[in-house]
């Protein structure tokens, strides 16, 4: 007996089904983005807005201990690009919640499609929605006098789309298991402004006390951003992105199979 | 080559509890039925008596604590996958992504269904066709209203020509013009063969729309069988049959009934003769007969068949309509 035919007895996806349905779900997802322009206008000038309105307070610090004179944006710009990528992965709960209102997600729970490839339409949007603004982000930096480095700037891409990967299916799972908007809302504000602030988004860690940089290092964040501020300087062969590739791939692994998981599992 | 006539849905010994605020509530506590292949199959109770449950569980989507289930000859617990092929699901909620065109709908659930690009197009104007939907297709679902949203959602559930369909109270929120098309829809998807399995908790639905009923409470079946022979087993026909005589001739007349095989009691009060019959035709005639033999002038004549909620009431001590507990609530909690 061939390994389709036995596939079929038992009922599993081929592999080749399963790269369809991500890729209906990817468009299905993308859609449903591209309908609400608002979200497109957000997303694209809420990066650029930092940049212009944040950018300028930093530059008086320039020269003291934690930017080296004339590299504000340096420091700066990939900092942003963690801030997009944890906003663009951090929405993906809410349509989840209207979805299971509406019973969407009980329709498609029935047909024999990849709970995984239910979750990684929306984790492919949302890598969508981090790249794109991340790239203007990069390009109007640019412009300020920000220092691109090709080599570093590509796994920077890489290193950030494992981030929003995971901020993503934690954000589906929460509002699979919440169901609730307003105990979504309570939960991702609520981590949002801890996980952020110690990571060292917007004033780097090596400014604070030493309590406050141990405890940054509970946090995977901080291994993202700091990683990130290395590939964005152009050193790319430090221990320090890859210990950040290295935790980003862990925590995306264990939000991707919890949410699976929530998806197997959902009920309105 | 014709496959063997297999049961369309086999259950037995199903058993489902629910944990809510520390009690342990019984939703399914051991139905058994079987669904013939072409059967139109109702599950009739009043809200929170297990039939959203017992949908669920034979739709793989929620686990049973115990019993079996079998679609097709699938097995529910054991080969969700396989069974997902061979089902279509149109629940309580719907399920049509709003945002979205009823065509953009309709054909991702038949690629999600392994259909090609170019037969779900096929798939999807056949449908459109059949559920009248082509002016609408490519409009965004959340303008359509409400009768055209089910039709929509009946056709998702559809697409992949599904060898059981599932509809759970399919028809709650539709006014009777579009009840009743609906319920034509339906009994044209059983001509093509496919098995319907539908839950409802109007009398009407169960009693003129489905094969055979399966009367649940409590999360138990407590009468399985065709409409009209449920209703005939548990009540029969009540006659009325108002004449202008004195109570002595009408007595007279009830003296010369007694005894028709038609009749199977029979009183006289008010003026009024009330038969309960056995054959409502014949006593009919048989009442008639005798008011006439006596020239008693007959002044009106009503019969009065039995409905599924005698059933109910015979069973249960509670009528199908007084069971008013919140609607959905008690069943989606669940």
């Amino acid at each position: 007996m061939s390994e389709p035919k036995r596939a079929e007895a038992s009922g599993g996806p081929s592999m080749s089904g399963f790269a369809v349905q991500t890729g209906l779900f990817f468009r299905r997802k993308l859609l449903e983005t591209l309908r609400q322009p608002v979200w497109i206008i957000t997303g694209l000038t809420t990066p650029v807005l930092y940049l212009a309105l944040f950018a300028p307070l930093l530059r008086s610090l320039a020269g003291g201990p934690a930017f080296p004179p004339g590299q504000v944006l340096d420091v700066f710009v990939p900092g942003i690009m963690v801030l997009i990528a944890f906003g663009a992965g951090m929405g993906a709960g809410w349509p989840v919640i209207w979805e299971l209102d509406s019973g969407v997600i009980e329709r498609l729970r029935v047909t024999p499609a990849s709970r995984l490839a239910l979750l990684l339409g929306t984790v492919l949007r949302d890598i969508v929605m981090f790249a794109v603004p991340g790239a203007v982000v990069i390009a109007v930096g640019a412009a300020f006098g920000y220092h691109v480095h090709w080599s570093g700037l590509v796994l920077l891409f890489v290193l950030l789309a494992l981030l929003t990967a995971a901020c993503s299916a934690t954000s589906s799972a929460l509002g699979l298991n919440l169901k609730q908007i307003g105990s979504l809302a309570a939960v991702v504000t609520g981590v949002q402004l801890p996980l952020t602030l110690l990571a060292g988004i917007l004033l780097p860690l090596s400014l604070g006390p030493t309590w406050l940089r141990v405890l940054g290092h509970f946090n995977p964040m901080y291994y993202a951003v700091q990683a990130a501020r290395s590939l964005a300087a152009g050193t790319v062969a430090t221990g320090t992105v890859g210990l950040g590739f290295l935790v980003m791939a862990a925590i995306t692994l264990l939000a991707v199979w919890w949410g699976t998981r929530a998806y197997q599992r959902a009920m309105a | 080559m014709s496959s063997p006539p297999l049961p369309a849905v086999q259950v037995s010994g199903l058993r489902k509890s629910f944990r809510v605020a520390g009690a342990t509530i019984e939703a399914v506590s051991g139905i058994d039925l079987t669904v013939a292949a072409g059967e139109i199959f109702g599950l009739l109770g009043p809200n929170g008596a297990g039939k959203t449950t017992t949908l669920r569980i034979l739709t793989t989507l929620l686990p049973a604590d115990a019993g079996s289930a079998l679609i097709a000859g699938a097995d529910v617990f054991r080969t969700p996958l396989l069974v997902r092929r061979r089902i279509g699901y149109v629940g309580q909620l719907g399920g049509a992504d709003k945002e979205a065109t009823g065509r953009e709908n309709l054909l991702l659930a038949g690629r999600l269904y392994g259909l090609s690009a170019a037969d779900a197009r096929r798939r999807c104007a056949e449908l459109t066709a059949v559920f009248d939907l082509e002016a609408l297709a490519d409009r965004a679902v959340r303008t359509y209203s409400g009768g055209q949203r089910r039709r929509l959602e009946v056709a998702l559930g559809i697409m992949h020509r599904p060898q059981v369909l599932f509809l759970d109270e399919p028809t709650t929120g539709l006014d009777p013009q579009n009840r009743a098309n609906l319920w034509e829809q339906l009994r044209l998807l059983r001509e093509a063969g496919t098995t319907i399995f539908l839950t409802t908790h109007y009398l009407d639905e169960a009693d003129q729309l489905c094969d055979r009923v399966a009367i649940v409470d409590h999360g138990q079946v407590i009468a399985l069988g065709r409409p009209e022979v449920l209703k005939q087993r548990y009540s029969a026909d009540t006659i009325a049959v108002a004449a202008e005589a004195s109570p002595a001739v009408l007595e007279a007349v009830a003296r010369e009934l007694a005894g028709d095989p038609a009749i199977a009691s029979l009183v006289v009060e008010h003026g009024t003769i009330r038969v309960t019959a056995t054959d409502a035709t014949r006593a009919m005639a048989a009442v008639f007969c005798a008011l006439a033999s006596k020239g008693v002038p007959t002044r009106a004549a009503s019969v009065a068949r039995p409905t599924l909620d005698d059933v109910f009431l015979r069973e249960t001590g509670r009528s199908l309509r007084d069971t008013g507990t919140p609607p959905v609530a008690a069943e989606a909690a669940a």
